[in-house]
């Protein structure tokens, strides 16, 4: 793991080099899906189920046939399509495996299932197409609750799960009941979180073009996970791997919606391949995606803790559901939100005794996906909320009886209840040092001082969270899938003339994976950060990467690409020492040239180096093969958890219930830190959805399944007239992985629930059991409370 | 219908279906997909350029509504040699951007800015970015930018 050769000068990282990016971002050229043109490229408009759960008696559509432009409709029983299922595996006991047509066939299980797609020459006859299709539908009774009582069921969801329950699971250590019989105190809580989703900026996109001639797909689309998406086409399509190539150019915006293969999407490459030679675009519009991408989020929990009287936490028992949708999330499982929640739930805690049972509830809405932070939101507020009441039950300070039950340094590593393996322990440090920035005795005299004097009451809320990042082979175990995400690949390879091309399996949806990846490679190989061009995204030139997931690139893609950097390196060197007969140990390699130790002039550069092993292999001396390229994988096995506190300060008008923020501050452990601009910005971004999650955004069905929500007008994202000054600080504890990294992609998102229920807590005294917290609910919330 | 604009300085003439919106026009029919579209209805603000001297959202626009307009998208703001715009500079020196797909509309709505008020207080800038949304970079960077860009410009015109 740690490098024998004379290390580099690290020049590239842990500086805020240009980002690679940039140049073409900034005036409009960068290379979206959604820009891409193509010769006789045609466009698709899906048409979409209007009700919640129905049986579809009759599809017609003659009409949208003979509409202007239209060249061809597709349903769910055309036979391109009719023996296409998406059905995600998962080897889990008890488990219940569902089919997902990439058209809707017999029956539609959520408003907004695709239900028929129009080919047309451009997007606006497409969608003319659309609307003359005709389908008939038979409705049955729809559920939109995953915690209904099974009573209330009476058309189940799919007929192999009557109770609509797809995965149950219990994780117990130790003995809770005994545990609480001998608890101090005992406290309950049963809170529910809001349904939101990712949204990025750019909606998904995709085209699809097949080959008859060559049987070759190729299929650009706005994916965190082009790899993936190949294999499980692969399967889906019956084509050999190798004739599958899946392109992820520019994309706007991922945050977990895009690492899923949507029934749309294989609805696009199916269509393609009964359309040999022409192109097939599709890129939705945001009503259909707040409609049909995934949700996620909407979680129950019902908890018990127990407390001794020095504050020492000593059992959890909690019951979880969480809203799974129609269907289950493919190739994720519906399990992906509550495995992740039970396993996770006692975040940074130490704890002996705890039982907890999860539940992924089908239902007709649309499902639930990976969404930045998976879940953890929802459990770090359910923790935290034990944790203000255990307190508040103590008369402890909340803070005092957090840091009484913080996994410390001396506990590392450290093996949670679920059997996850915490190998940081830098909760404490992260709190010392937010506690510090924030100036938390200052905000409890200014508390007491509004108390005792009027103005808006003002609260603190807190957060402490444990971000299981880089998840290797044996942290991916959980939900036990057809494959096992674990390592990325990474190849380095140095032009003929001395320049480098990086080829990542990593991706990237704006956090800059072009840059960091550039960064490491240039400090391994010894180059400089200019010299380095990196290519990521296209399954036919990087050799394998499983994408952008669980904070897990910079971790695992940057360990790939320090381990290859550093094994061309060593290529390099020894041709370098064979070609000028001086003894490698002595040599070193910086900014591209090789220096013999003790003498400030190089002594051949790696430009002529790369010359003889391509160009001149007269040159090239006994026992070397010609070119200058290696290809390494990087599997962490276990993972990094990153530690992170966030505090903020917040104030409230008793007679509108306006929230204002006045402070937020966020302290992480990002490891070392290979470009700090990028890490604060994923910091600060994640904090911003973590915000929007808590105060704003909520997808909201009614009872006979109907978004509510369905536009940007009724689906608030915040702005950067809501989104507060965020001051950011590290601590930084390097770790066990090549380039000392922790994954930082979604920790920001985790904590703000925690943050801002616990401040109206702490302000008003009135606990806050159901998210979004607005200005209606504390309003509301105060009546209770206020004659 | 034919209609005619002129986009950064440059006069096309197009041919267009009344229903077709200036976003669809701009992005399609003269190949400059930087204006972005996020949502097609008006809220996001990804699709912002100018016309006329006023920023403007194009998804909310028919192409015929432009006919004889004067537009500047983003594919105008850096020099013709490629040097950056000051704001485009700041931009990538405060990380004002990640994935890009916000960043147009926010160089454009953050250029009127700039041109109608030299020196914005950052809650200003907060105020007056508030119609566009970005979903990744907690708007930290961006109202950096745009405070950055406003002193270097009027460093560099320092009549005022
Ligand atoms: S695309 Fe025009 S405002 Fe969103
Ligand atoms: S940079 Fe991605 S939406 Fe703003």
């Amino acid at each position: 793991m740690t490098t024998t050769s004379p290390a580099p000068e690290p020049t590239a990282s842990g500086t805020a080099v240009r980002r690679k990016e940039d140049a073409r971002l900034l005036t409009g050229r960068g290379r979206y899906v959604s820009d891409l043109t193509l010769p006789r490229m045609r466009h698709v408009a899906f048409v979409r189920s209007p009700l919640a759960h129905a049986h579809i008696t009759s599809v017609d559509v003659s009409e949208a046939l003979e509409t202007d432009g239209v060249s061809a409709v597709f349903t769910g029983d055309h036979p391109a399509l009719a023996s296409v299922s998406l059905r995600a595996q998962s080897g889990l006991p008890g488990y219940v495996e569902t089919d997902q047509p990439p058209l809707a066939r017999g029956k539609v299980r959520f408003a907004g299932e695709a239900v028929a797609a129009v080919v047309a020459d451009d997007r606006y006859h497409a969608e003319d197409g659309a609307e003359g299709v005709d389908v008939e539908y038979e409705p049955l009774s729809p559920q939109v609750c995953a915690w209904a009582s099974p009573e209330e069921i009476t058309d189940p969801v799919h007929d192999e799960a009557p109770d609509n329950v797809l995965l149950s699971r219990t994780f117990r250590a130790g003995d809770v009941e005994a545990a609480l019989a001998e608890a101090a105190v005992v406290v309950d809580r049963e809170v529910t979180t809001n349904r939101h989703g990712g949204n990025p900026i750019e909606c998904r996109a995709g085209v699809a073009r097949y080959e008859i001639a060559d049987r070759k797909l190729t299929f650009w689309s706005g994916t965190q996970v082009p790899y993936i998406v190949r294999t499980q086409l692969a399967g889906l399509l019956d084509l050999p791997e190798g004739n599958i190539r899946v392109i992820a150019p520019d994309v706007g915006g991922g945050f977990g919606v895009k690492a899923v293969l949507y029934p749309e999407d294989v609805a696009l490459c199916l269509m393609a391949m009964a359309m040999p030679g022409v192109a097939l675009k599709w890129v939705e519009d945001r009503v259909e995606h707040l409609l049909s991408a995934t949700h996620a989020r909407e979680h129950r929990y019902v908890l018990r803790a127990g407390f001794a009287a020095d504050g020492e936490l000593l059992a959890v028992k909690a019951d979880a559901w969480c809203n799974a949708g129609a269907y289950s999330v493919y190739p994720w499982t519906a399990g992906i939100e509550p495995l992740m929640a039970g396993g996770l739930l006692t975040g940074p805690y130490k704890l002996a005794h705890y039982e907890c049972t999860v539940r992924g509830v089908t239902t007709n809405t649309s499902p639930s996906g990976p969404y930045r932070g998976v879940a953890r939101p929802s459990t770090v507020f359910a923790m935290e909320a034990l944790m203000d009441s255990g307190a508040r039950a103590l008369e402890m300070d909340p803070i005092a009886l957090r840091r009484r039950n913080l996994i410390l340094p001396a506990d590392i590593p450290y093996t949670m209840p679920s059997r996850l393996v915490d190998d940081s322990g830098a909760y404490e440090a992260c709190l010392d040092q937010a506690l510090e920035t924030f100036g938390l005795e200052g905000w409890r005299a200014e508390q007491q001082r509004r108390r005792a004097g009027g103005g808006k009451p003002l609260g603190i809320g807190i957060g402490i969270y444990n971000e299981l990042t880089g998840l290797g082979r044996a942290a991916s175990a959980g939900p036990r899938m057809a494959f096992r995400t674990g390592h990325d690949a990474c190849t380095v390879r140095i032009n003929p003339d001395g320049a480098v091309t990086v080829f990542s399996g990593v991706t990237s949806q704006g956090q800059g994976l072009e840059t960091t990846m550039a960064q490491v490679v240039a400090d391994a190989l010894g180059v400089t950060y200019d010299a380095v061009e990196v290519r990521i995204g296209d399954t036919d030139e990087s050799l394998w990467g499983f994408g952008a997931f669980s904070s897990r690139q910079a971790v695992i893609g940057g360990g790939a690409a320090h381990l290859a950097g550093e094994h061309v390196r060593g290529k390099a060197l020894a041709l370098a020492a064979a070609l000028k007969e001086a003894p490698v140990e002595d040599l070193d390699l910086r900014g591209g040239e090789v220096y013999m130790a003790g003498q400030a002039k190089s002594i051949i550069s790696l430009a002529e180096v790369a010359r003889v092993a391509y160009l001149q292999s007269d040159r090239l001396p006994e026992g070397f093969e010609p070119g200058l390229e290696g290809t390494k994988f990087y599997d962490p096995i276990r993972g990094a958890f990153a530690a992170g506190v966030q505090l903020g300060a917040l104030e409230f008008d008793p007679a509108t219930g306006e929230i204002g923020i006045l402070s937020w501050v966020c302290v992480e452990d990002a490891g070392r830190i290979v470009h700090p601009v990028i890490v604060d910005g994923q910091i600060a971004g994640s904090i911003a959805q973590g915000i929007g999650g808590a105060m704003y955004e909520h997808l909201v069905y009614d009872e006979a399944g109907n978004l509510t929500t369905g536009t940007l007008l009724d689906y608030l994202m915040p702005t950067s007239g809501e989104i507060p000054e965020l001051t950011i600080g590290h601590v930084s504890t390097p770790a066990a992985n090549p380039t000392g990294v922790r994954g930082v992609g979604e920790g920001g998102t985790l904590a703000p629930n925690a943050v801002v229920a616990g401040a109206v807590a702490d302000a008003l005294g009135v606990e806050v059991d159901d998210l979004p917290v607005t200005p209606a609910s504390v309003w509301t919330l105060l009546q209770g409370v206020t004659p | 219908m034919q209609i005619s604009l002129t986009v950064n300085g440059e006069r096309h003439r197009v041919d267009v279906e009344p229903r077709r919106t200036l976003a669809d026009a701009l992005r399609e029919d003269l190949g400059l997909t930087g204006t972005h579209l996020g949502c097609e209805h008006g809220v996001c603000g990804a699709c912002t350029i100018v016309v006329d001297g006023r920023p403007v959202r194009a998804c909310l626009m028919f192409a015929v509504q432009a006919d004889g307009a004067s537009i500047a998208t983003v594919e105008g703001l850096a020099a013709d040699d490629g040097t950056l715009h000051p704001l485009q500079e700041a931009f990538s020196r405060c990380h004002g951007l990640q994935c890009g797909a916000c960043t147009p509309g926010m160089l454009m709505t953050a250029l009127h800015l700039l041109d109608t008020e030299p020196a914005p207080s950052r809650d200003r800038i907060r105020a007056e970015m508030a119609g566009n949304i970005c979903r990744c970079t907690g708007y930290v960077g961006i109202v950096d930018a745009v405070e950055s860009a406003a002193a270097r410009q009027r460093e560099l015109a320092p009549e005022a």
